[in-house]
């Protein structure tokens, strides 16, 4: 980990610590008093906004430890989303189960089909994978629009509010709290994932899994392990969803979401922590300032626009960033900031 | 029995349609190795690009065709020139990243310029049908089943006795051989992604002259995934073969079990083929097996 200059390590602990000096500690703690004390002055708008940019960051995690880390590309990541907010709408919704039960049993219920769809991982790679998430996309969607008995078919299902023990999450504040709490749990748990023996072993097998099997890695279990912890992020962000949203139907669920999915891992960076984090926000941010600023605005400048431009301009503007952000920064934005950074603590001697 | 000759000649002829669309792939995969994961939004574009020429602008048959292969040429070349030549040597993430950019480019494209979803093509067939025994077909799923089989013999010959075909398919075996060859490498990726776009166009035209411009097209595209994976990456013979597999596949399983099951299990076969094959034979009928050495 690159340090400021002078700061040394001499303990383990030291070595290995995620915030290592004071002022690392002081951004932290102000970072989070910061975020937490929000809701007294955003308005439900923003809280709206932070609420979804909360619960994308929590998928694009999940997706990031697949294809960011491990090194399976995986198209279909809002079908397991759909997956884990089904789930959790049968189970608080028909059936009456607590949400603490109903967030596990998401995450669970998302995490083993991800893990049935990433069976194939072991006999193909690359784009034949990515064929069979997409594929993996279809069928999820096909099976909640048609399993009407169940999920409602498309109609639609209602879902109750969260409710912790009597208290119940209605307003966009408390969902904040509850988004946050657990992004941050997930970016933690995803963070020092990386760190371990399981991280080092997906970084393994995404770069040559060969090589990472004639070392002595069980591919089987790890591939699919990997798939196991990024739809279980991805179920807890469906849970997270449905609760937030109250209505699920299976067009929230598509494959252009998806592909936005993989857009924003790339956007912002694979394989590192912060990755997802810029990426969520870039692209969500980019979504909003669309929507709400921008095409009123042209909208009412130049009336003589053609009628399909709210609709159209932006899946335009995304596709656009994704080539642009391939073609000119293909690590990232998360890239361009620990540039920025060692240029930082390096200067006047950063060339 | 006569529903059976139906769904048969019905899934023969849209599986051809599939199997020339999928055509389009194999090309661009044999040649430069990157997969085109916006084949479906090609698809779209191009029969939206006819509608715009034949009925908006009112050209006539002929010319609103010879436009619209213009400009699918013009499409292939402008995609390989602006998002895949600076990606020449990257990891195949960002090779297939880039074309499902470039798909949610052209679905939104299509949406800016045509904001009504649905639409028709004027008949390109006459709608008189025929009948071959008990059966009932229309012209234009005969028209497309034969168009597309007497593409899939030109292309054939044409890569065998053309030497720009010879010179792709050399391209596909070793590229830096070809280099050392003498042939510009990035011609041919810029003409085998304008044969693909050429391709698509015609498959796009002939699919929507059968059921209607809508984008269940991008769908189409994702068919014809099925096609070529169940008939290998890379060869076009698994093409031709996997194509009304799928489409007998589709129809014949769609027609009997749609009483049985849910009605749209016709929409989910492909897929769960698609699953089915990764799982068995993951290369394909005719795919190469890949054997990594390390």
């Amino acid at each position: 980990m690159e340090l400021p200059c002078g700061v040394r390590n001499y303990t383990y602990e030291q070595d290995m610590a995620i915030i290592r000096t004071k002022t690392q500690w002081g951004l932290f703690i102000g970072f989070l008093i910061l975020l937490f004390t929000c809701p007294l002055y955003w308005s439900n708008y923003w809280l709206s906004v932070a609420n979804l940019v909360g619960i994308t960051l929590i998928a694009a995690t999940g997706l990031n430890i697949l294809t960011g880390y491990c090194g399976q590309l995986s198209i279909g990541h809002v079908s397991f989303i759909a997956v884990g907010a089904y789930t959790t709408a049968i189970l608080t919704g028909k059936l009456g189960l607590p949400f603490p039960a109903a967030l596990i049993c998401s995450g669970f219920s998302a995490g083993f089909i991800g893990l049935i769809f990433g069976i194939p991982s072991l006999r193909v790679k690359g784009f034949y994978l990515a064929i069979a998430t997409i594929a993996a996309q279809f069928i999820i969607i096909w099976v909640i629009n048609h399993w009407s008995a169940l999920t409602g078919g498309f109609l639609g299902i209602m879902v109750p509010y969260a409710s912790i023990g009597g208290f119940v999450f209605k307003s966009e504040a408390s969902m904040f709290y509850l988004i946050m709490a657990i992004a941050f749990i997930g970016l933690f748990y995803a963070k020092n994932l990386a760190r371990t023996k399981v991280g080092r072993v997906f970084v393994a097998i995404r770069d040559n899994d060969l090589a990472a099997e004639v070392m002595g890695v069980n591919l089987f279990y790890y591939k699919l392990l990997a798939f196991f912890i990024g739809c279980f992020f991805a179920g807890i962000a469906g849970c997270l969803f449905a609760h937030w949203v109250g209505f699920l139907n299976a067009e929230q669920f598509s494959l252009g979401e998806s592909i936005l999915y993989v857009g924003m891992i790339i956007i912002g960076g694979l394989g590192t922590t912060l990755g997802p984090i810029l990426g969520v926000v870039f692209v969500r941010l980019l979504q909003q300032l669309l929507s709400v600023w921008v095409i009123p605005f042209m909208g009412a400048a130049f009336p003589l626009l053609p009628a399909g431009f709210t609709t159209g301009l932006a899946p335009m503007l995304f596709g656009v960033a994704i080539i642009l952000f391939l073609v000119l920064e293909p690590r990232g934005i998360a890239h361009r900031w620990a540039l920025f950074k060692a240029a930082y603590r390096l200067w006047p001697f950063s060339y | 029995m006569a529903e059976l000759l139906q769904f048969i000649i019905t899934g023969i002829t849209v599986g051809m349609v599939y199997a020339l669309i999928g055509l389009g792939f194999v090309l661009i995969w044999k040649s430069s190795n990157v997969a085109n994961l916006a084949l479906g939004q090609l698809v779209l574009i191009s029969s939206w690009f006819t509608y715009g020429m034949l009925v908006q602008a009112k050209f006539p048959l002929w010319l609103g065709f010879i436009l619209v292969i213009l400009f699918a040429l013009a499409l292939g070349w402008l995609t390989e020139r602006i998002a895949l030549r600076p990606l020449i040597a990257q990891p195949i993430l960002s090779l297939i990243t880039v074309t499902l950019g470039l798909g949610y480019f052209i679905e939104g494209l299509v949406t800016f310029i045509w904001p009504w979803s649905v639409d028709t093509l004027p008949p390109l067939f006459s709608t008189e049908p025929l009948h071959i025994g008990p059966t009932v077909v229309s012209q234009e799923y005969l028209g497309a089943a034969a168009i597309s089989l007497a593409l899939f013999i030109l292309l054939t010959l044409y890569f065998r006795y053309n030497k720009m075909g010879i010179a792709m398919r050399a391209t596909a075996d070793d590229q830096f051989a070809v280099q050392a060859c003498g042939i510009p490498v990035t011609t041919i990726f810029s003409t085998s992604w304008m044969f693909a776009c050429v391709v698509a166009a015609i498959g796009g035209i002939l699919m929507s002259s059968i059921g209607g411009i809508t984008y269940g097209l991008v769908e189409t595209g994702l068919k014809s995934f099925s096609v070529v994976i169940l008939g290998g990456l890379d060869s076009f013979i698994g093409a031709i073969v996997a194509g009304p597999i799928i489409g007998l596949a589709e129809n014949i399983g769609g027609g009997f079990l749609t009483p049985l099951t849910w009605p749209g299990v016709k929409d989910i076969i492909p897929f769960i083929i698609i699953i089915i094959v990764l799982f068995v034979k993951p290369y394909g009928l005719f795919g190469e097996v890949r054997i990594e050495r390390i």
